[in-house]
Formats: structure tokens, C-alpha cells, sequence
């Protein structure tokens, strides 16, 4: 008896194997969005050129007095302009500290680019190289980290940011302050 | 007749597959002069998953990303950085998920060992069958 039990084993491990499979299909998952490697970790330390100011951009110097939003972006990148508008409610709205990071990109555009559009940056530092992107493990803007008032990373989103992510930002914020 | 044109046809489709699977992105303007270092470069490359089409290796993908991290890997090869090294740099950044073939660790036992788990568990099974059906 215990015998015949054991030989309808591989049949509902079958079954299991497929109802998981079926799971993974139908919730809402992203498999194209992979955890950031940084989260819970200081920020990787840099230093580049400031798009606005004459002196350099040093990241030690940015970070850890507020939270700061981090966003990697360019003109050429659609999505980037998809997202300026909630940069914008944030620094306007909720007064939010916003660095900005300008990939691979030419710095006159980029100024004529927010000129037309609004500056929600506080600053902006040029990584024309991608190096910059590559520390912090960037692999397609725009991405967007928070990093708390301790210079720690703790949320980071690939694409562009939506209604949705913002609002998920906006209540990690308030849970961090 | 009909037959030794079918070979030939299949024969032709395999090498021909053969040809597209040994090519590669590497730009004449990334190699490195000393070729052991570049056949290091090429080696690490071809275990680094490229981020942006992920199912391609950094050594075979046109992704401008993974163009800076072939130049990367190469700049630190040539400051005589070691593959341990480099492998971390871009884990460290990247996470696991960067390496094409998932490193052996506490929470992937189950992704390496299951496999093994299952083909014992089959084997269990047929010596079971068999031994039912022995009787009859």
C-alpha cells in the first residue's frame, strides 16, 4: 500500500513544479528588474565635474545630512523626460534634495534641456564616461536610489519613476525620517 | 539522390550555426596588445552577463554597457589586478546575478543539489517499479 503511495510522488512533485511555474507567470513580476547589489550600503564615493557649478562634485560632501533622491538620466533617453514631471512634484512638493546624475550626455543639451523643462536637481554632476553609473551598479537609465540622511542606500528603481513608484518612494521616505 | 541533398542541406544549416555561435562583439580597438592579458579579458568576458540582454555574456553582446565593462575589466588587467579581484569589483556593484553561472552558496544549494535530489528520487522510484512488476 505504502508502496503504490510512493508512485504518485513524482506525479504531485509534477504538479507542484507547475503550479510554482504558474505562480511565477501570473503575479506581477518584472523579471528584467534585478535587486540592487548597493541597497543597505554606503554609497559608492565619487568625484566628477559639476553641469552648473565651477567646483567639483565630491560625494562626500553631498550626502549624509538628508535624504537625498540620486537619479542617473540624459536628454537622450525618452523615459527620462517621461519622469522629469515627478522630480519636479518631489522637489517642489515635498522639497525633496535631488542630485542628479548626467549619463553619457552633452552638457550643453543638458542644460537647454532643463532650461525648457524645470531644474528639480539641487546638483548635478557629468559622468560622460558611464563610470560613475557602473559604481553604483546602473545598468539602464533612468534609475533612481534614496539614500538616507546616513548616506545609505536603501531603495533603488530601474526605469522610469510612475505614479506608482512614486508614491512607494514617498512613503519610504516618511518612514525614514 | 533526394537523400544525399538532404544530408547535404542539414550538414550546411549545422555549420552554418556552428559559424553564428563562435562570433563575438569585441572591437579591434579593445584589444589588448599583450595576448595572454587579452586572452584573460576574453576569458572573464565570457562569464560576465551582460545587464542589458541578459541572456548574452559581455563577450558576445553589442550593448554599449557591455562595451565599458570589456574596456573595464581590460584597464584592470592592465593595472595587474587579479580575475579574483576584478570578479569582485563587479559583483560587489552588480550582485551575483552578474556572473552567467550562479556561485555555489548558501542560498543556491537548493538551485545546484535539487537536480541530484530528483534523480534519486526517480531511481528510488523505477527500482520500486521494477521490483512490483517482478512479482506478477
Amino acid at each position: 500500500m505504502i508502496k503504490k503511495q510512493i508512485l504518485k510522488l513524482p506525479f504531485i512533485i509534477f504538479i507542484i513544479i507547475l503550479s510554482i511555474f504558474f505562480y511565477l507567470l501570473l503575479i506581477d513580476r518584472n523579471p528584467s528588474k534585478i535587486p540592487s547589489a548597493l541597497i543597505n550600503n554606503y554609497i559608492p564615493d565619487f568625484e566628477a565635474n559639476s553641469l552648473f557649478k565651477s567646483e567639483k562634485f565630491y560625494s562626500s560632501d553631498k550626502f549624509g545630512n538628508e535624504i537625498t533622491l540620486v537619479n542617473f538620466f540624459a536628454t537622450w533617453c525618452k523615459p527620462c523626460r517621461d519622469e522629469h514631471v515627478y522630480l519636479q512634484r518631489f522637489q517642489n512638493e515635498k522639497g525633496l534634495n535631488i542630485v542628479g546624475i548626467n549619463y553619457k550626455d552633452n552638457p550643453e543639451k543638458t542644460k537647454q534641456w532643463l532650461q525648457r523643462l524645470g531644474n528639480p536637481y539641487s546638483n548635478i554632476a557629468i559622468d560622460n564616461k558611464g563610470k560613475i553609473a557602473i559604481d553604483w551598479g546602473v545598468y539602464g537609465i533612468p534609475e533612481t536610489f534614496v539614500v538616507s540622511s546616513k548616506g545609505i542606500i536603501k531603495f533603488r528603481h530601474v526605469g522610469p519613476i510612475n505614479k506608482k513608484i512614486y508614491n512607494e518612494i514617498n512613503s519610504l521616505i516618511k518612514k525614514l525620517e | 539522390m533526394i537523400v544525399k541533398k538532404k544530408i547535404i542541406k542539414i550538414l550546411f544549416i549545422f555549420l552554418f550555426q556552428f559559424l553564428i555561435s563562435g562570433s563575438y562583439a569585441v572591437e579591434p580597438d579593445e584589444i589588448l596588445i599583450d595576448k595572454n592579458q587579452e586572452d584573460i579579458a576574453r576569458n572573464i568576458s565570457q562569464n560576465i552577463r551582460c545587464m542589458v540582454c541578459q541572456n548574452q555574456s559581455i563577450d558576445e553582446s553589442n550593448a554599449p554597457l557591455a562595451k565599458d565593462l570589456r574596456i573595464l575589466i581590460r584597464d584592470k588587467i592592465k593595472e595587474g589586478k587579479t580575475d579574483k579581484e576584478i570578479y569582485k569589483f563587479l559583483t560587489d556593484r552588480y550582485g551575483d546575478f552578474i556572473l552567467l553561472k550562479p556561485p555555489l552558496k548558501l542560498n543556491t544549494y537548493i538551485l545546484w543539489f535539487l537536480p541530484f535530489v530528483f534523480l534519486i528520487i526517480g531511481i528510488f522510484i523505477v527500482f520500486l517499479h521494477n521490483k512490483k512488476s517482478k512479482k506478477i
